[in-house]
């Protein structure tokens, strides 16, 4: 029998109804209807599907929804403010930190954790932290750099005007018309 | 497979469920395991009964000169992360910051990796070394078991059908104490052990003689299990190189592991050996270098 609760994400309140099994990762993507968050093993392995639940990183596909009532959910679509991109979100653009993106939400939600609990890891703290987070593209290292430069704020200030900029001057190519 | 979900606010509420319940009503914690082995269909639920919303059963406690209880729905993480666990019971430490990773040790509690009764759960071995006790509670009152009687088999434990862990006891321990965890694993994150090796020694007075060993193995028998023999050799004697490799045959003769997908039974025999001589020396270096008396 479906159950009604209100989950609370990104700050935002969304009543659902959904049955007593329905796992945070599919009421996130399927009921709330944030598909940042993504869902790879199902079985707690890969990390893709990591969300933080009252400042704690857990993964979404073994937690139970209506377990999460009453609870602040943070996920990928949180993270930017204001039309601007959350630091982490910043150097892995700028560092290359992924390749097909599957796994980057997760890496991201991870990251993000790590740096709220300890701003200033080490490398190898990163490398133990994040190595629930498996990656089948980028071979790590490219992670590693994002978020170590997201940590030591080498990002550039200018990034994001640059690639606003960027992105107007292709859409003014009208290349992607539809025809 | 759908079922209802039953969220108890209290720990009498709990147990007054599971009393109409019984068996029927399955319990969830972190569900790190339970909702794997749901998904799997290695089991059947119809009514499930999450403790998640029982603040009173989440709790480290530490009583001086008592010892530290940790409530059923401590996690992993927490239990990484407690100062008094580090720094007294150091075994459980590394053990639990060996769960999984950082998404299933704050999910999933050391209580729910003891009532699972995995003969891997790496929290076991510590908490067999410490002679922890457990505090099964159900609407017919509380009973007391040494960890020692809790497991009876693979998945399988003392638990009634009307019972429900409460919380796990860690008395304090006369003199000094110095344990480590060695698990060995294919790759250090979300790993199942293929062994896992506890080992403390106990300093009392001397530095040199030490007044007592304890060896426990995980992931080598149908549970966790304590290697009796093994410290036998090393109890009340200096530490030497012969006395280490003895104690380490003498352990692995003690387990009866099997093999499987993880491991051959002759890999697993040799590892045993190999870890009790690096846990035996590690443990001791740890004994002499703490200087908090157990016992004040
Ligand atoms: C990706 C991944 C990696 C893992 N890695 C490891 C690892 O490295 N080492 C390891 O040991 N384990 C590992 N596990 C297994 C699991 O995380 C642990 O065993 C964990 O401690 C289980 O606790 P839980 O709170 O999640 O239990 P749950 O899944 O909620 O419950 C487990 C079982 O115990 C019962 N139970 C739980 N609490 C109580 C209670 N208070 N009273 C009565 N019955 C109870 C439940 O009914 C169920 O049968 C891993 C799991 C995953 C998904
Ligand atoms: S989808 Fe949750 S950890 Fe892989
Ligand atoms: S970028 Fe493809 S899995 Fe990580």
């Amino acid at each position: 029998m479906k159950r009604f609760v209100a989950l609370k994400v990104n700050g935002e309140e969304y009543d659902i109804d959904i049955e007593p099994n329905r796992l945070l990762l599919h009421a996130l993507r399927e009921d709330v209807g944030l598909t940042g968050t993504k869902e790879g093993c199902s079985i707690g392995v890969c990390g893709a599907c990591s969300v933080i639940v009252d400042g704690k990183l857990v993964s979404s596909c073994l937690t139970l929804a209506l377990a999460c009532q009453g609870k602040e959910i943070t996920t990928i679509e949180g993270l930017a403010k204001d039309g601007r991109l959350h630091p982490l979100q910043q150097a892995f653009l700028e560092y290359g930190g992924f390749q097909c993106g599957v796994c980057t939400p997760g890496q991201i939600m991870a990251a993000k954790a790590l740096l709220d609990a300890n701003p200033n890891p080490t490398e190898e703290e990163v490398k133990e932290w994040m190595s629930g987070n498996l990656c089948r593209c980028t071979g790590y290292y490219k992670i590693l750099e994002a978020v170590m430069a997201a940590a030591h704020n080498k990002i550039s200030s200018d990034f994001q005007v640059k690639h606003e900029r960027k992105t107007a001057k292709i859409q003014s190519l009208n290349v992607y018309k539809d025809s | 497979m759908g079922f209802e979900l039953l969220q108890p606010r209290s720990l009498a509420e709990a147990l007054e469920m599971k009393k109409s319940y019984g068996e029927e009503a399955k319990v969830l914690a972190g569900g790190t395991d339970f909702l794997v082995l749901l998904k799997d269909q290695k089991l059947k639920a119809e009514v499930v009964m999450s403790l998640r919303g029982i603040r009173e059963l989440n709790f480290i406690r530490h009583e001086e000169g008592k010892g530290v209880t940790l409530g059923a729905l401590a996690t992993h993480g927490a239990v990484a992360a407690s100062a008094i666990i580090r720094q007294r019971f150091p075994d459980l430490a590394e053990a639990c910051a060996q769960v999984g990773a950082v998404q299933v040790q704050n999910l999933g509690t050391v209580g729910g990796n003891l009532c699972n009764a995995s003969p891997a759960a790496d929290a076991a071995p510590p908490l067999l070394l410490m002679d922890a006790s457990l505090i099964l509670a159900s609407a017919r009152g509380e009973r007391r078991i040494s960890i020692h009687d809790f497991f009876q088999g693979p998945r399988r434990t003392v638990l009634q059908a009307d019972e429900i862990l409460k919380e796990i006891f860690i008395p304090q321990i006369p003199g000094r104490r110095g344990a480590t965890y060695l698990k060995l694993g294919r790759r250090k994150a979300m790993e199942i052990a293929i062994v896992g090796i506890g080992v403390a020694i106990h300093l009392n007075g001397s530095d040199q003689v030490v007044s007592d060993c304890r060896i426990a193995l995980g992931s080598v028998a149908p549970t966790p299990l304590r290697a009796r023999h093994g410290e036998e050799i090393l109890r009340n004697q200096e530490i030497r190189d012969e006395l280490i490799e003895e104690a380490a045959e003498v352990a692995a003769e003690e387990a009866s592991p099997i093999s499987d997908v993880r491991a051959s039974r002759e890999y697993r025999l040799d590892m045993i050996r190999v870890l009790c001589r690096r846990a035996i020396p590690a443990a001791l270096a740890s004994a002499r270098g703490n200087k908090v008396e157990g016992l004040s």
